[in-house]
């Protein structure tokens, strides 16, 4: 039988489909390289799209953090916390509901971390997921940027960013 | 001989007489008159209430009026704003996610009114938390939204009895430090609209908000209505 296996495989009919995966496989890694992301191996490939910060009345303490993660590689992936100089700590955070009807009531509940699936994304936007800022030290203006780092599992990843402050999100 | 007999020639075109009291006839238009009838009460009602974005409720009964106490403490009641289509949910400020972007919502939404329209509107935002929420850190917090919100807080019966009469609920919850301040509030986020006879018309959970073009709908559907 595995002689049989392996002269399927050694046929020649076979060869020249393997090969053009390998080379389709090379071009996506020579892309992936290209691009702002986290190097492969066994880090996850994630990029952040449209990040966003709340702008929030002065009185309040905190706020939130929302954007698109986009997982190119083939391996899950998990956000496990954020840091900016503007707080004192920085959560990620789902979105609960308890009851039914009229008496549902919302709430939100620290996570030790959101998953980023394989090929996948994972959306923090508003009411549902997202990075809870809290311990505000100051409180940024609408059309400024915040420095913002989140980390990313596995591999103690982090990536920085430059979040706009925003009343909301860009249409 | 051809003998024409006037008595026996044929008039073939003549309609046949029908009689004025054809049950068919009558049958037919009572049939026709009572669906169109019965389809004009059902189906105007029906239009009524499905026309709504929000979730209508019928019979429409009068308001739970709540007292609570609004900037510098003043005591507000909700029949103060009888004449105004009133827009209120519950919430507080340490809110990062929920309030936040249910008050943004309702902003984009009473901008959205005309200036007219806009002095027959009154959002209205209720702080669970008076705790935390003071009505000067209250104050500070709606009118960053748009200058004409209005919020609201009392003391913990007025505001349990205000939850209770709209079916809504809170509960606090307690933060990973323990500290007596580290709390989050879990809460009904429905906005509900009193109508300006004072009656709770239309219910939206918090995720109908963003569809501007709707609410204003509503709203103007609202203001348009009969005052009772």
């Amino acid at each position: 039988m595995c002689y049989v296996f392996g002269e399927m495989l050694s046929s020649a009919h076979l060869k020249p489909r393997l090969s053009a995966i390998g080379y389709r496989l090379f071009t996506v890694a020579l892309v992936l390289l290209g691009a702002p992301v986290v190097p492969a191996g066994d880090q996850p490939t994630v990029t952040v799209q449209r990040p966003w910060m709340r702008a929030v009345p002065d009185v309040m303490d905190s706020t939130a953090v929302y954007m698109v993660l986009v997982n190119t590689g083939s391996l899950p992936a998990e956000l496990v916390g954020a840091s900016t100089a503007i707080a004192d700590s920085v959560a990620p955070m789902i979105t609960t509901k308890e009851g039914e009807g009229l008496k549902q009531m919302l709430g939100m509940k620290s996570v030790d971390a959101l998953k980023i699936p394989a090929h996948g994304t994972l959306v923090l936007e508003p009411n549902g997921n997202h990075l809870m800022v809290m311990g505000l030290k100051e409180h940024p203006k609408e059309g400024t940027q915040v420095d913002l780092t989140i980390k990313l599992e596995p591999g103690d990843h982090e990536i920085h960013l430059k979040v706009p402050v925003q009343k909301k999100p860009v249409p | 001989m051809n003998v024409v007999s006037p008595k026996t020639t044929p008039v073939p075109d003549a309609p046949p007489k029908r009689p004025f009291f054809d049950w068919r006839v009558w049958t037919v238009a009572i049939v026709l008159l009572v669906a169109v009838g019965l389809s004009i009460l059902f189906g105007v009602k029906q239009h009524a209430q499905q026309g709504f974005f929000g979730m209508r409720l019928f019979p429409l009964k009068a308001a739970y009026d709540f007292k609570l106490n609004g900037p510098n403490g003043a005591e507000v009641r909700l029949d103060q704003f009888q004449g105004k289509a009133v827009l209120f949910l519950f919430g507080f400020t340490h809110c990062a996610n929920i309030c936040p972007t249910s008050l943004t919502n309702l902003t984009d939404v009473y901008q959205a009114l005309t200036p007219e329209e806009r002095k027959q509107v009154q959002v209205v935002f209720i702080s669970v938390d008076p705790n935390r929420d003071t009505p000067q850190t209250l104050e500070q917090y709606v009118t960053s939204f748009d200058p004409s919100f209005l919020g609201l807080t009392g003391r913990k019966p007025a505001i349990d009895q205000t939850v209770l009469a709209y079916g809504g609920s809170y509960e606090m919850v307690t933060g990973p430090t323990n500290q007596p301040n580290d709390y989050s509030v879990n809460h009904s986020a429905y906005t509900y609209l009193v109508n300006p006879s004072g009656k709770l018309e239309l219910l939206y959970g918090n995720e109908k908000l963003s569809d501007v073009r709707q609410m204003i709908a509503d709203i103007r559907a609202v203001l348009r209505e009969p005052r009772s």
